[in-house]
Parts: structure tokens; sequence; C-alpha cells
């Protein structure tokens, strides 16, 4: 049986981002979230909107809601079609949360990872 | 591609009297570097952009599933990016552990400079200048030769890696 993972693929700007379920504990709306726990500036530039949050343990612990357009929904990949980003492009980039890409479409979606992406920004 | 070389080219000790490049076009002059470290030469399709990525690094296209980094050396020079459209065409290059795709106004492919033409670059220290090994000159004029491996190690050093005094 192949493995798989899920995805959670959302909306910042844009452009569409792809991350693991695990890294997210809970999707929501910002507007009740005190302003001190989101997130809102980060790597993958600012949201045009923001209404829809994605609550994230930062790996310092605590809670932080990163704001972003929009959650478009789950999807579920085999852990065969994550790949990592090209060696040269991973020792260039000034951030540690974009880890890899999955082919959707023979298009790169870029991966992050909503724990460093979150911690990053703090 | 250029001429194979006539034997009456070749000096009497045996050694080949010309030297391999493959030639780009690019920041408005012929630039080359050594044929053996491109191993393709590819269109560019369209580019994904990556987050916190330096300038010379536009971004990532698909070729036959693979996914490859772009590397504009106009702008690591800092003159400006050289224009990447449908007709884009870069050299697939392996410098070391990297493999990026190099892309360029146009691709003009192997050619061969005598070796006697080739001399010491200029005494300049910045932009291209920097990374040129030699210049010289085929029937169709001047060719600057670049170390492409140390200017490939440079672009990576000059990024600012992650962790690595980013904040």
């Amino acid at each position: 049986m192949t493995a798989t993972s899920e995805l959670l693929l959302f909306q910042v700007g844009a452009r569409v981002f792809g991350a693991a379920v695990r890294g997210a504990v809970r999707i929501g709306n910002v507007r009740d979230v005190p302003a001190e726990e989101l997130v809102v500036m980060t790597t993958l530039g600012p949201p045009f909107e923001r209404e829809r949050g994605i609550v994230v343990v930062p790996t310092g612990g605590g809670e932080r809601t990163l704001v972003v357009d929009r959650v478009l929904g789950f999807r579920t990949v085999e852990e065969e079609e994550l790949r990592p980003l090209p060696a040269f492009a991973q020792a260039c980039l000034s951030s540690s949360a974009v880890t890899g890409f999955v082919l959707m479409d023979d298009a790169p979606l870029l991966l992050v990872d909503l724990p460093t992406l979150v911690s990053e920004r703090q | 591609m250029a001429d194979p070389q006539p034997p009456e080219q070749r000096d009497p000790s045996g050694a080949s009297a010309e030297a391999w490049f493959f030639c780009l076009r690019l920041l408005g002059g012929r630039y080359a570097f050594e044929a053996p470290l491109v191993t393709e030469v590819v269109r560019v399709g369209p580019l994904t952009r990556l987050p916190a990525a330096p300038s010379f690094l536009p971004g990532v296209f698909t070729h036959r599933g693979e996914v490859l980094p772009v590397l504009d050396i106009g702008q690591l020079v800092g003159q400006g990016p050289v224009p990447i459209r449908p007709s884009t065409r870069a050299a697939l290059v392996h410098c070391g552990p990297w493999k990026v795709a190099v892309v360029s106004e146009s691709v003009e492919g192997l050619v061969s400079i005598p070796r006697r033409q080739l001399e010491p670059p200029p005494a300049e220290s910045s932009g291209v200048a920097e990374f040129l090994s030699a210049v010289g000159r085929d029937r169709s004029g001047p060719i600057a030769v670049l170390d492409l491996p140390r200017l490939v190690e440079s672009a990576r050093a000059r990024a600012v890696p992650a962790g690595g005094g980013a904040a």
C-alpha cells in the first residue's frame, strides 16, 4: 500500500501553496483573533484580504494564526510525489519554510512548513 | 555548431590547437563556458517564483518531470534581468553539486577558439568581469569566457542562507 500525505491548500495573494495538514491545528475566521496572535506578513507575501486564518503551533509553542486569503481544501498525494527543492534553490532561499513541491497539473505547487513559517516571523 | 577541427590546426605535439566552449548571448554580448558543463539546452517553461529567493534565482520550471532552478547571470552581476519569454532557452549545467538552468537571450552552441587567441581577462573586479577566466575571438567576433563553477558558487554564497543571518 502506498503511503500518502494529506495537504492543506491555501492561497496568499495570487499564489496557491500547500502544507502538511498535521502542521495546522484548525482553520477559522480571523476577526475574533487578538491582533498579537495574527501572523500577516510572511515569506509568502501579504494576503489581499484578511479573513481566513490557519491556526498553527510555532516551534516555540503557543498558538499563532496565519492570515491567508482563502483555504482551498485538502488534497491527498502519494508521498513519493513530494519532492525537495532543487539543491541550488534550497541553498539560496533566505527562508526554511519552503520545503519542496508537488507537481499538480505539471506545475510545481510549493510546499511550506507552517510552524517554521510562523516562527520565522515572530 | 562550429566546424570540426581541421587536421592542419593541430599543433605538432598532438595537443589540440582549439579550445571548445558553449556560447550564449546575454548582457548584449557573447559569453561562453567550458562545454562539458552543459548537459542539455531546454526551452524555459512557465516559471514558478520562489518566496525568499534572491533576484538571480527568478524561479523554477519543470522539464520532463524534473524541477530546475533558473540562474539569471544578468541579475547576479547587477546588469538587469534576462527577459524570460516562451521562446527563452537555457543551458542546463552541472557545477559541482549544483544543477542550474542558465537563461540567455539566445543560445549559440558549441564554438571553438584557437588557444593562441585566448587571453587573460581585463583586470576588473566588478560586474561580469569578476567571473571571466579568459577572452578570445572566433570567426563571429569576440567572446568572453566565464568561470561558471566560480560564478555559480559565488551566487550561492551571496544568497542569505536560511538561518544564516535572515532577519
